[in-house]
């Protein structure tokens, strides 16, 4: 059996000593023991476990998250995980956000376009060059917005329509009356 | 897990439109032919897995 002194331990996996020292805190990592002089120690057995901890914080699970999950000995409840994938989705679409409003803001050539997405323009134009007519496109945000009001407003928001006609859009789409 | 539709469910609410397989097609052609970037963007923005988009690509061009 291998032991450890904390920073040798914080060392192999880049964290710091008062990282150790934070999870030991919070009952996240204690070392298995302390010498006679009273220094922490870790074994083999703390390394994996602190292996498993960088894996989940790596995949951005809370501190709190972990601890949960390695004190039931289990893997993090697939809530836990869903909830992760959730909020990752929710921060990758606001950063697309971001990044095409910078983008806009410096449109001065290069950059802007080294951001490609799909903007109204194009997305209009392309429906229109493959035979949609525009009252099929009227129909298509009604139906969209019916179907999946949410999917729908995301879709919008992507294309970079500002949030004033994105609702405008919205309330227009559903109060669109199909005819029979 | 994401609020949103999949492929599946795009492509039947553009047939409810009347956009056929075909219309839906040269929509793909055109897009890759005169935005490839934009195209990929969409596909990515849709969730398709790298290879799917790829396929898609390949046969739109």
């Amino acid at each position: 059996m291998k032991n450890y002194t904390i920073s040798k331990l914080a060392g192999e996996f880049g964290l710091s000593r008062s990282a150790l020292l934070y999870y030991d805190r919070i009952g996240l990592l204690p070392p298995s023991g302390r010498t006679p002089s009273g220094y922490r120690y870790y074994t083999d057995e703390d390394h994996i476990r602190l292996d498993r901890i960088c894996n989940f914080r790596q995949a951005g699970l809370t501190l709190e998250e972990i601890r949960a999950a390695l004190e039931s000995n289990q893997e993090p409840s697939l809530k836990v995980l869903e909830h992760r994938l959730k909020e990752i989705d929710h921060r990758i679409r606001d950063l697309r956000n971001q990044q095409k409003i910078l983008a806009g803001m410096t449109k001065a050539g290069s950059f802007a376009s080294s951001f490609p997405s799909v903007t109204k323009e194009m997305w209009v134009e392309m429906l229109q060059a493959a035979g949609m007519e525009e009252n099929a496109m009227h129909r298509w945000h009604a139906e969209f917005e019916r179907r999946t009001p949410e999917a729908h407003r995301d879709f919008l928001i992507y294309l970079g329509i500002p949030a004033r006609e994105v609702l405008q859009i919205r309330k227009w789409a559903a109060g669109f009356q199909f005819a029979s | 897990m994401r609020n949103a539709m999949n492929v599946e469910e795009w492509v039947e609410l553009f047939r409810e439109i009347g956009l056929d397989d075909a219309k839906m097609m040269e929509w793909h052609r055109r897009f890759e032919a005169k935005h490839p970037q934009a195209h990929r963007s969409f596909l990515e923005w849709l969730g398709l897995p790298e290879e799917e988009i790829e396929k898609i690509r390949v046969k739109s061009s």
